[in-house]
């Protein structure tokens, strides 16, 4: 189909006006358009459509939709589309975002478990103490009190040669 | 120490399953296997969605050479996926070597394992790395023990994206933590027959965990067998993760025993009436579709564990359940075939394991 204003060009826009009960149908080449129609410049694209719906379902996502990790170049919206971040930095970069995230996927946000022996004697220690901790504090809950006395004699060790608590 | 680089062949694999499938370990009437997998990432790489071609053929490059180096079992073979068609991979992700999306995925990716096929490390998954083992029966406490034992080695060797606050970091925040996803499979006909599967899901749901049929996430259940797995990551050790998967599996298997029990009280004659179709069905029919034989299985398989059949063992109905699946029947017989030549191949098959008995 031939573009009806300049009958050169093949016509790529299709525009259905309704005025009243009357139907009318244009087509129109991508440059006749633009001239002919100013109206559709206040039409929101899909992205600003799609940007006040998510504003309006998560805000967490306007204030970090103008993140991007300069390690892997992903933006915040990106991952939030897929689902997939882009590299290890994610994790401080969007940590904003990702905190509330995690929280809702496994109700925490704080690793305790398993420590890379390459992440340094501290850390592992400061997650055996925390573990410890954890297990005490369910030892009280089931006024396990042997077992409780074990786990802070424990925790007294531990955190003995650190000086910490 | 061997350690074959070069493909070894599929086709050799064919004939037999892996260890897990033996029908032993605890409470293995009724749990098939217990599998834990750990997520592990490369520092200073990107995740795979962000990586250009040159960066995941070095990752490939230096992770299969770490596995290598870490010389975590004397019989390893390594895989490229790449170079095998996709047949062998259905092969492999039927055997749960790889998973569906690592056989589907692009590029240079891979899987080591061990003869046994108790541990499998796959290469350039959604992680860089993860790696699993999985054992016959309830033996999860058994299964960590390994994989961790694995991943200090392999530690050692390789630097892995981790924070205090976050732990593993992986690709997708699901897995973030432990990087941990410890499953038990279950094979639970009777709670199926009578209806009371429902509350075991809700029950398990409540606590945090997750109902998945025989190859994992978004697959249908089929031949009453259930993965059961946890969901979070984050905030809960390893032991912890598995007390808890493991202080609901007895409830679980003593209710599918007490549905068990229910059935031969109230309807014996019906059950075994069932049961010997079932079997019937195996040594008999032309052609059997995939679903069919799951559901014939499933049924024969409660029939043994409950004495009625007592000339087939455990093991044989345990391993049919995966030689006769798509993948390996093409890979018996050595070409592509469609779901009817399939059927008829299938139905073959078992009348031929059987006719040994």
């Amino acid at each position: 189909m031939k573009c009806e204003s300049c009958n050169k060009k093949h016509a790529t826009v299709h525009l259905t006006e309704i005025i009243g009960s009357t139907k009318k149908e244009r087509h129109l080449c991508d440059e006749c358009a633009q001239g002919v129609n100013t109206q559709l410049a206040k039409i929101p694209s899909p992205t600003e459509i799609l940007t006040s719906l998510i504003n309006q379902v998560a805000p967490e996502i306007s204030e970090m939709s103008k993140i991007v990790c300069p390690v892997c170049g992903l933006s915040y919206l990106e991952f939030r589309s897929n689902g997939r971040l882009g590299c290890p930095m994610d994790y401080t970069i969007f940590r904003k975002g990702l905190v509330p995230l995690l929280e809702k996927m496994h109700g925490s946000t704080q690793h305790v478990g398993k420590v890379p022996s390459k992440a340094g004697k501290e850390l592992i220690k400061k997650s055996e103490l925390m573990q410890l901790r954890n297990e005490l504090n369910k030892a009280v809950e089931k006024e396990d009190y042997e077992k409780a006395a074990e786990l802070r004699d424990r925790i007294y060790d531990l955190s003995g040669d650190t000086n910490e608590d | 120490m061997t350690f074959q680089v070069i493909p070894m062949k599929i086709s050799d694999l064919a004939n037999n399953t892996g260890e897990w499938l033996r029908g032993t370990g605890a409470e293995s009437d009724i749990v098939i296997s217990s599998r834990i997998r750990l997520a592990r990432n490369v520092a200073r790489f990107p995740f795979l969605s962000r990586t250009n071609i040159k960066q995941k053929k070095e990752l490939e490059e230096i992770v299969r050479n770490k596995i290598k180096e870490a010389e975590i079992t004397s019989d390893i073979h390594y895989i490229n996926l790449a170079d095998i068609d996709p047949i062998e991979r259905l092969f492999l992700v039927e055997r749960h070597l790889i998973s569906r999306e690592h056989a589907g995925g692009e590029g240079e990716r891979g899987v080591a394992f061990g003869k046994s096929e108790t541990i499998s490390l796959m290469v350039n998954e959604e992680d860089h790395l993860r790696i699993q083992v999985i054992r016959s029966g309830f033996e999860l406490k058994e299964a960590w023990k390994t994989i961790d034992g694995v991943d200090n080695k392999l530690e050692k060797k390789l630097t892995y994206a981790y924070s205090s606050r976050f732990g593993y970091l992986t690709a997708c925040p699901t897995n973030v933590g432990t990087g941990m996803r410890a499953s038990v499979m279950l094979h639970l006909p009777a709670l199926g027959m009578t209806h009371h599967i429902e509350k075991v899901f809700n029950a398990v749901m409540k606590l945090g965990l997750v109902v998945r049929g025989l190859y994992g996430e978004g697959t249908q259940v089929s031949g009453d067998l259930y993965q059961i797995s946890n969901q979070f990551t984050l905030g809960k050790s390893e032991q912890e993760i598995i007390e808890i998967i493991e202080s609901v599996i007895p409830r679980i298997t003593s209710y599918e025993r007490m549905a068990r029990k229910a059935l031969i009280a109230e309807s014996r004659e019906q059950l075994e009436d069932r049961i010997w179709r079932s079997y019937g069905m195996l040594k008999v029919a032309r052609m059997i579709s995939s679903e069919e034989i799951m559901h014939l299985l499933s049924q024969v398989r409660m029939g043994v564990n409950l004495g009625i059949i007592n000339t087939i063992e455990i093991k044989t109905l345990n391993e049919l359940f995966i030689l006769t699946l798509p993948g390996h029947l093409q890979k018996l017989e050595g070409r592509e075939l469609n779901a009817q030549q399939r059927n008829i191949i299938r139905a073959a098959y078992v009348r031929k394991r059987l006719e040994e008995i």
